[in-house]
């Protein structure tokens, strides 16, 4: 072959490039990753799951959950919201103030003067910090993922495909266990509408013997088993549903500021 | 098959078709150094230079800092520093450690820890003047007014930052404090002695 040398060097460059960008910068960049403090806590993040719910990951896995599911929340920008902490000696003049101006989705410099006059007149005030994007109205978390969200995740299930709703905070949003149960038994139950297969198989109907299960399900009104049966999820279920409840990538951290309720005066 | 397409095959059949080197057309070497340059504002504006701590939104890692949430005590002494090392840290150093022959040190400094808010608060009111002795060294000043233009809120949050940091263990100082204090004193005080400081009250 001719230029066989020339051939193999552009291979080379081409794959050895896409290497070092692909594998060797990310590993440089995120792969010393470990746990991190929670903004203005003492408490460290990420906990480790306890075991049952790493079984659930592997059954999250094994049931394809990231087919549709995703485990990555978008944050496209960053909001200043000035909130009144405290009036002082003048509410009226503080409030007539503030009744003029705009308090929220501010930039800093803005916000900053804004705590300034205010302040000025005698009132109190701090600035909250929000992340903003669709995602982050979708309601699906009050920041963007980053590394340390996956610490423990062995393997990673971020999902591309968002036939459900993204599941980075699910346990914040749903933390009933029997919630998550029902959900996977019958997803119409909980959700209208919904496009989720059932998942029956992961659940045993059977009939009530002398007393009915501690594990059985309470079902909504029309969706439950025949009268004198009962629904009894396998070890399956049980582990994916505290793995669904180990969901919550969802506290502020120095590379996801946010801030988090405050007490909020008001007039 | 056209004219032109058959006068450019070769022409005899068997002949090894062969690839001619040519000089690479000039627009392709401007077009791929503009395409670079592009990429290198747009990693400018939004790289994070490789900082693993900055994420999507912030630009850097300066901008993640902004957007820290900070209430109550912690953005006091958030604002504090800043026009503190803007206006204070040019003498007495951003370490509080003061500059020798020019500003006493602050950390440490009985006038900041001991001698009460009263005679704290008047010095950046008033300015100082004449010998005065900090922490067991005489030291000849003429201290501006440096507190006497800032709003009472922003005095306060200078000296609370003042009043805790560099190991200094005071409370805050609060704008009513300065506001107070401000008033006793008058518009346009003297610059303070070291007797006209230590006839204050503590």
């Amino acid at each position: 072959m001719k230029n066989g040398f020339l051939v193999f060097l552009a291979s080379l460059i081409a794959l050895g490039g896409s290497w070092c960008g692909f594998v060797l910068a990310p590993v440089l960049q995120l792969g010393g990753g470990k746990q991190t403090t929670i903004l203005n806590s003492s408490g460290l993040y990420p906990v480790d799951r306890p075991g049952m719910a790493n079984q659930g990951l592997q059954v999250y896995r094994a049931n394809g959950c990231a087919a549709c599911h995703t485990e990555q929340v978008q944050q496209s920008g960053v909001a200043c919201d000035v909130v009144l902490t405290g009036a002082g000696k003048n509410p009226e003049v503080v409030t007539n103030l503030i009744s003029s101006l705009k308090l929220n989705g501010l930039d800093k410099d803005l916000a900053d003067a804004l705590v300034d006059k205010i302040t000025a007149a005698g009132g109190k005030a701090e600035i909250r910090i929000v992340a903003t994007g669709p995602d982050i109205d979708r309601g699906w978390g009050r920041r963007h993922s980053v590394a340390e969200d996956f610490l423990y995740d062995d393997p990673v299930q971020l999902g591309n495909l968002r036939i459900g709703p993204d599941l980075a905070d699910v346990g914040m949003r749903q933390p009933d266990a029997n919630w998550q149960l029902v959900h996977l038994y019958a997803p119409q139950s909980e959700v209208k509408g919904s496009a989720m297969p059932p998942f029956r198989y992961l659940f045993r109907v059977k009939k009530i013997g002398s007393a009915p299960s501690p594990d059985a399900l309470a079902f909504p009104k029309d969706f439950g088993p025949p009268a004198g049966y009962e629904v009894v999820p396998a070890p399956q279920a049980q582990e994916l549903a505290v793995y669904l409840l180990s969901l919550h990538a969802d506290v502020p951290l120095h590379n996801a500021p946010f801030s988090q309720s405050a007490a909020v005066f008001k007039p | 098959m056209s004219d032109e397409l058959k006068s450019s095959t070769p022409q005899t059949p068997d002949a090894e078709p062969a690839v001619s080197r040519s000089t690479v057309p000039i627009w392709i070497i401007v077009l791929t150094l503009m395409l670079l340059f592009l990429g290198m504002v747009y990693f400018d504006h939004h790289g994070g230079w490789f900082n693993s701590q900055v994420y999507g939104p912030y630009a850097s890692s300066e901008e993640l800092e902004l957007y820290q949430p900070k209430s109550g005590e912690a953005a006091i002494l958030a604002r504090g520093k800043a026009r503190y090392d803007q206006v204070c840290g040019l003498c007495h150093g951003v370490d509080g450690l003061g500059k020798p022959g020019q500003a006493p040190p602050l950390a440490g400094s009985e006038w900041v820890d001991t001698r009460g808010i009263q005679r704290f608060v008047s010095i950046p009111l008033g300015g100082v003047s004449g010998q005065l002795s900090v922490k067991g060294q005489t030291w000849s000043l003429s201290m501006p007014a440096m507190g006497a233009a800032m709003s009472d809120a922003d005095l306060a949050d200078v000296l609370t930052y003042i009043h805790s940091s560099w190991g200094n263990k005071q409370g805050p100082v609060t704008a009513d404090d300065v506001k107070a204090i401000r008033a006793k004193l008058g518009a346009h005080p003297q610059p303070f002695t070291d007797e006209t400081l230590k006839a204050l009250p503590q």
